[in-house]
């Protein structure tokens, strides 16, 4: 067995090229790069001073692995259904939103074994019993708390499948396991002429890995539910699978709160420092809570990033069609879409149409506090009949086109007892989660249809308040106990209500006339090229054409001189829906055409509003 | 607590071992210290330090130093701060050893506390000898004399620790900008460290045993054992030379009355919101302070804190599941409450430099009110006044104790959307202390004071509102018009008294609130309605209107030049994903707060020779009133006040230490241009021939002057104030020239 094992292992490197098996033993590659480095630099006094904060090469090699190799396929993708299955020290892959940020941690990054020097970076437990006392180098790495992006849609979960681990493991048993595991170890040992006992830690106790893995993944939610991601509660901490990711070497500022990122690195776990302790030697120090001990690693891995990207909505498409966004191609999906929507909005040509220019937005800038490019839309003339039928509708296709989704209910009862304000308990030293800590690019549906005259306690207004706000501003405040910060967001907002939502001012009003009620059901071919559209568009640059701004405003002056009412917030809109159809067309100026079909659209949406 | 072994300058750390008694003297500190760079002869350090607490002289030649201890040595302090800045003066001290001792606090603590054990005077006052500890050092002393104890047994020599009633501290410079705790890295481990945070949690005060005394059953010594970590195992077998001799393994009894204790509390410190990054979330960092420094903090405090940066090894098991990891707390050695207020704002690194650079700039009034909320389009004469109102002027009170209000009120009214809120907290994001709020206060509290019932202990306790949480600030005030009844009477008060009486519970008592009002007000209707009078539209009581020194009004109107620049302004957005350009660059919110901190220190007075003028303006203003059948209008005796208090505030920003004409004649045109704002009206009456009025304005001066000249610049304010509708461009300097 071990003979075919390095069979395949060597099959696995002559394909992969590099040396190690980076996705089964990556710190080997990590060590012998270390090495390497330092080998280089040996004529110094101390040569791993040098590496503070710095990547010696092996990020290097993983980079080009995974990106360059196609490396990236075969790397297990990280979920609550197969956190037990997969192996400690081997490569992952995890996507997920940056929910907390917990500080740094200081460790010691790399130590001197008598007359080497040896690391400890990209690790929790170093391999190698390190001698006391020694030189060793205090380094930092962040620590990130990160979860499924909330309202992600089952689609996206399609897009990048790991190899099938299930499989793999079902495969071998407890032995060839705990085999492969010893291998792992050798390699280790390979790399390192006196791989002392050290490691045994890591390899000694199999029998309590096993115990521990099965405990473990019964306390996961089971993997049926886990494409139905949309409907799970990500707001009560702890309730839903998560993610420590530690990040070495990286500019702070690189990393943001409710950044959307795959992180692709080492999975650590050891069963034996897993178990839980009394902490019964800290009872004098209270306040030195370790946040990470309040997220025990068999609920919450641990994830040491090799190499991380951020994620647009882009990279949640199945496939990505080669193809350029001619504007001839955008305008055959933008007509098949748009009759879709019109479809499914039961023939309501105007809806359908401010409906699409809604989905389109995005937030292109801030300036000051004037929000640029957002469009919130409010379809109004909806009851609690027509929101059964249209809003369902409605909804599942949001679902199906969008990355990130969601539908609240925004009744009274809801309003005095959800928690929309991410908190920061300075007890637990954590950011708790509230339901608008939302990733760039979420969607929003209210259904304002549920509301009934009450009374809304102080909780209610609160959260009124700072819907009105993300609303109003694209902004949400969170709480940090002694003040507040404002986060930036980029949302999609959109409301049905059966008046003008005053609670949830949006910037576009449009009263919802349907004449036919029709089930329409959207192919899988259908909603992935939408998907694309949407993706493909919401990313197409700008350019700005002197000439015809001018045109426009003088349009603005003559029509602002005609109704006084007109004020910068509809001057506002006219040019973001101008500049949304352009964009829809595949268009990357503006041009009058398109000035003017907005002006029909906002004369129609008049007209129907009197 | 993790007395950590000494760290030599160079970063090398030794990390703890598990074992759970530290030894005084660590075998791997000395290593580490062999591992050096270079050996610091730590003997002539002391000697430096030594030399440097006996000769230092403070600002007036006094032994500051010597001074100190001998307080502590009369037991009348209990702590030695030795200052960065005294040792950066000091002649003997180089820079290497200011950076030794910054790189290597910890160290340089022992040391200095070491030369303080040597330099300790005798007592030369009596003090009652009632504290334990004293009996039983004598007691010590006595034995020592006996030679009793062998020497040779570092647990039975006495640590100094024990002996010492005082504690060192090392402060760090000044001067130096305190790092967010963002900044704060590995390298900084073992370093004195500069922070600045919010206190956000506080541990009870609880009793750190700092060194273990115990006595052997046996051979009756005693036995010290220091605690340098956070746990440690005590000892329960004599150590002591006659034990082991005899093999009696001497039970030892540990000595809580004579062993040494010091006072210890944790406190968390969270980033202040102006050092987050956007995008971020803060930070929060440990601090533990010991001895005379607990107590000192509360969570809501914004403090500045030195410290030494340290790690914290786990220990047992949690340093075996932790593995590589290590803590990270502030041992604090000072503590500064942060300064709030514009009187003890300290100017930073070159902010005096760009004052004066600024200063020097003829053109500072208006460059400076610019620079205030720079994103909202126009109202100059708005920002002007709001930039007075930051100033203010000078308190007065007479010899009679009647007190004069400095602070200026403001009350801006105007439609919906004119940008009042946004002005109202960028004015409060400005000052150094504001406090924004709505007149529809949602707290109980309220805009004054409140006697609430505590829930907890029944009592009743008297909660301040935000004009009382305001006081020595600005308090903006939102929906003014919309304020509670009992605020509005209340604010009567608050405005010309300055503070907030409160009758109620038992409880009667007067609360200072030394506060600007800004307030911002809709007109009655919610818009202003051009058909009824301004009293009509201002839902406001006159007896408070009066109180306030400007009122303006914002009106959204139709104006071609507004609407096409509003129009530019969209397009401009949209098109550049930026704000056009300003035409100037802002000051930064933290130079205006500099600027406008060190006006404040400048008390200008009124000369004699102008008080005729100001006395002639209001009365003409008073006269001008009295002709008008305007009824809406009032010149009260506090407008003259307010005339003086602008005109002030307008000195203050020169600098200067009288008011000159010019600044009498700015807050008369403000006052006119804030009338005009409110009384359009007035604005069609007045200039029914604008050429024959500037000549009856040029005439009516050179006679009240009895001169034949009238300056340019002084005719153009003269008429600008008289003749708003007038339009400016046809005032050539030609026309002015012939009469």
């Amino acid at each position: 067995r071990r003979e075919s094992e390095i069979h395949r292992r060597r099959k696995a490197e002559r394909m992969v090229g590099p040396q190690y098996d980076l996705v089964g033993n990556p710190l080997g590659a990590v060590r012998a790069t270390f090495e390497r480095a330092a080998a280089a630099e040996s004529g110094g006094r101390d040569p791993v001073a040098a590496f503070r904060s710095k990547d010696w090469g092996a990020s290097e090699v993983f980079r080009s692995f995974l990106f360059e190799q196609g490396g990236l396929d075969k790397v297990p993708l990280l979920d609550a259904s197969n956190l037990g299955l997969i192996k400690p020290n081997t490569l992952v892959r995890f996507r997920g939103m940056v929910q907390d940020m917990l500080g740094n941690e200081f460790y010691a990054g790399a130590f001197k074994d008598g007359s080497t020097w040896r690391t400890n970076k990209f690790t929790d437990f170093s391999p190698f019993a390190m001698p006391h006392p020694c030189d060793s180098h205090l380094w930092e790495r962040h620590l990130f708390h990160c979860v499924p992006v909330p309202g992600q849609n089952s689609w996206t979960l399609e897009s990048s499948p790991g190899p099938d681990l299930r499989q793999m493991a079902n495969c071998l048993t407890p032995e060839q396991r705990e085999k492969r595991k010893r291998d792992g170890d050798d390699d280790a040992m390979d790399v390192s002429e006196n791989g002392n006992g050290g490691s045994s830690s890591c390899s000694k106790k199999p029998k309590e890995d096993d115990v521990q893995i099965p405990s473990s993944s019964a306390e996961m939610p089971a993997s049926e539910n886990v494409p139905q991601m949309n409907g799970n509660d990500h707001h009560i901490p702890g309730s839903s699978f998560s993610c420590l990711v530690k990040i070495y070497d990286m500019p702070e500022s690189q990393v943001k709160l409710n950044d959307v990122a795959e992180f692709i690195g080492v999975y650590t776990f050891d069963p034996e420092l897993a178990a839980p302790n009394d902490n019964s030697d800290d009872i004098m120090f209270d306040l030195i809570e370790d946040v990470t001990a309040q997220l025990p690693p068999s609920k919450v891995p641990r994830l040491h990033c090799l190499v991380w990207r951020k994620l647009s909505s882009v990279d949640f498409l199945a496939k990505h069609p080669a193809v350029e966004p001619l504007p001839s191609l955008l305008k055959g999906i933008r007509q098949s879409l748009l009759s879709h929507l019109t479809l499914v909005l039961g023939k309501d040509d105007l809806a359908a149409n401010c409906l699409l220019l809604h989905l389109l937005s995005r937030l292109r800038t801030r300036v000051d506090v004037v929000t640029v490019g957002r469009l919130s839309l409010n379809f109004t003339g909806f009851n609690r009949e027509s929101v059964s039928i249209f809003g369902k509708q409605l909804n599942t296709l949001i679902q199906g086109l969008m990355p990130y989704s969601q539908a609240i209910p925004l009744s009274i009862e809801y309003l005095n007892t959800a928690t929309l304000q991410p908190r920061k308990d300075n007890k637990s030293g954590r950011l708790v989660t509230g339901v608008l800590q939302l990733p760039q690019g979420a969607h929003l549906t209210f259904d304002e249809t549920l509301l009934q005259s009450g009374s809304l306690a102080s909780k209610g207004v609160e959260n009124t308040v700072l819907l009105k706000n993300l609303m109003e501003s694209q902004m949400v405040e969170y709480d940090f106990e002694y003040y507040k910060l404002e986060m930036a967001t980029d949302v999609q907002l959109l409301t049905l209500s059966e008046g003008k939502s005053n609670i949830l001012p949006s910037d576009l009003v449009v009263p919802f006339r349907a004449s036919t009620v029709s089930a329409v059901n959207a192919t899988s071919e259908e909603l992935e090229s939408w998907r694309w559209y949407l993706a493909t568009v919401r990313s197409l640059p700008q350019s700005s054409e002197p000439e015809i701004y001018q045109t426009i405003q003088d349009e603005m002056v003559s029509a602002m001189r005609n109704d006084r009412s007109l004020g910068c917030t509809e001057l506002s809109r006219w040019l973001t829906m101008a500049q949304i159809t352009a964009s829809s067309f595949g268009e990357k100026s503006l041009s009058l055409e398109h000035w003017q079909m907005a002006k029909e659209l906002e004369r129609l949406r008049k007209e129907r509003m009197q | 607590i993790p007395l950590f072994p000494p760290f030599p300058p160079n970063p090398l750390i030794s990390l703890p071992s598990l074992t759970r008694v530290f030894p005084p003297r660590p075998a791997a500190a000395a290593a580490a210290m062999a591992a050096g760079t270079k050996t610091v002869d730590y003997a002539a350090e002391r000697a430096l330090a030594k030399d440097f607490l006996t000769n230092f002289a403070g600002p007036h030649g006094e032994p500051k130093y010597q001074n100190i201890l001998q307080d502590i040595a009369n037991r009348k302090i209990r702590a030695a701060q030795i200052e960065l800045d005294d040792l950066f003066h000091y002649k003997d001290v180089d820079e290497e050893f200011l950076q030794r001792v910054t790189e290597n606090t910890k160290r340089y603590i022992g040391i200095f506390a070491e030369a303080v054990d040597e330099l300790m005077p005798e007592p030369t006052e009596a003090f009652a000898v009632d504290e334990d500890r004293d009996i039983l050092m004598t007691q010590r002393v006595d034995e020592g004399a006996d030679g009793g104890a062998d020497g040779t047994d570092p647990l039975q020599r006495m640590p100094p620790e024990i002996k010492r009633f005082f504690e060192v501290y090392i402060k760090a410079f000044s001067k130096v900008t305190p790092l967010t705790l963002r900044q704060v890295k590995a390298s900084h481990i073992g370093q004195l460290v500069k922070i600045s945070g919010i206190v956000t949690r506080c541990s009870d005060v609880k009793p750190l045993m700092q060194v273990a005394v115990y006595t052997c059953e046996e051979c009756g010594f005693e036995i010290y054992q220091e605690v340098t970590a956070r746990v440690f195992m005590p000892l329960f077998e004599c150590p002591s030379q006659r034990c082991k001799l005899n093999k009696a393994k001497g039970n030892l009894i540990l000595q809580l009355r004579a062993s040494k204790f010091l006072k210890f509390q944790e406190v968390k410190l969270q980033e202040l919101a102006e050092h987050v990054p956007k995008g971020h979330i803060p930070r929060s960092l440990t601090a533990h302070l010991r001895g005379e420094l607990t107590r000192k903090v509360a969570p809501g405090d914004v403090v500045e804190m030195s410290g030494v940066f340290l790690p914290m090894p786990y220990f047992g098991f949690r340093a075996m599941r932790a593995g590589l990891v290590a803590d990270t707390y502030l041992e604090a050695m000072s503590i500064t409450h942060f300064k709030k207020k514009y009187e003890e704002y300290e100017l930073k690194g070159d902010e005096q430099e760009q004052i004066d650079r600024l200063a020097e700039d003829g053109d500072i009034y208006s460059k400076l009110s610019k620079s205030l909320a720079p994103e909202i389009f126009g109202h100059e004469d708005v920002k002007k006044a709001l930039l007075l109102l930051l100033v203010g002027a000078p308190h007065r009170k007479l010899g009679d104790g009647m007190k004069i209000r400095g602070d200026l009120h403001i009350c801006l009214m105007g439609d919906p959307g004119v940008a009042k809120s946004q002005l109202l907290k960028h004015i409060i994001n400005v000052a150094p202390r504001g406090v924004y709020t709505t007149g529809r206060g949602s707290s109980g509290v309220g805009l004054t004071a409140a006697v609430q019932k505590d829930p907890v202990t029944n009592e009743f306790v008297l909660e301040g509102g935000a004009l009382v949480l305001a006081d020595m600030g600005i308090c903006a005030i939102d929906e003014f018009d919309k304020m509670e009844e009992s605020d509005r009477t209340a604010i009567h008060e608050v405005m010309e008294q300055q503070t907030v009486s409160i009758a109620k519970a038992g409880i009667t008592t007067s609360l200072n609130a030394r506060t600007a009002v800004l307030a911002a007000a809709n007109p009655a209707w919610g818009r202003y309605d051009m058909r009824r009078t301004p009293a009509e539209n201002i839902n406001l009581p006159p007896a408070l209107l009066s109180r306030f020194d400007l009122l303006w009004l914002i009106l959204d109107r139709a104006d071609m030049e507004n609407d096409l620049e509003m129009a530019r302004h969209v397009v401009h957005v949209h098109q550049n994903l930026e704000s056009p350009a300003l035409g100037f660059t802002a000051l930064e919110p933290s130079v205006l707060r500099a600027y406008i901190s060190a006006a404040r220190r400048v008390t200008p007075s009124v000369p004699r020779d102008l008080e005729e003028y100001i006395a002639t303006a209001y009365s003409s203003i008073r006269q001008e009133e009295a002709k008008s059948n305007a009824p809406h209008s009032y010149t009260t005796i506090r407008t003259l006040l307010s005339i003086v208090r602008i005109s002030i505030a307008l000195a203050r920003l020169r600098f200067s230490e009288t008011v000159a004409q010019s600044d009498v004649d700015e807050a008369l045109r403000l006052m006119q241009m804030s009338k005009y704002s409110l009384y359009s009206d007035d604005r069609q009456r007045s200039g029914l021939d604008a050429i024959s009025d500037i000549y009856s304005i040029l005439r009516d001066e050179a006679a009240r002057t009895s001169s034949m000249d009238v300056k340019y610049g002084h005719a153009l304010n003269l008429i600008s104030r008289k003749v708003q509708s007038l339009p400016t461009p046809t005032l050539t300097g030609t026309t002015i020239a012939g009469p």
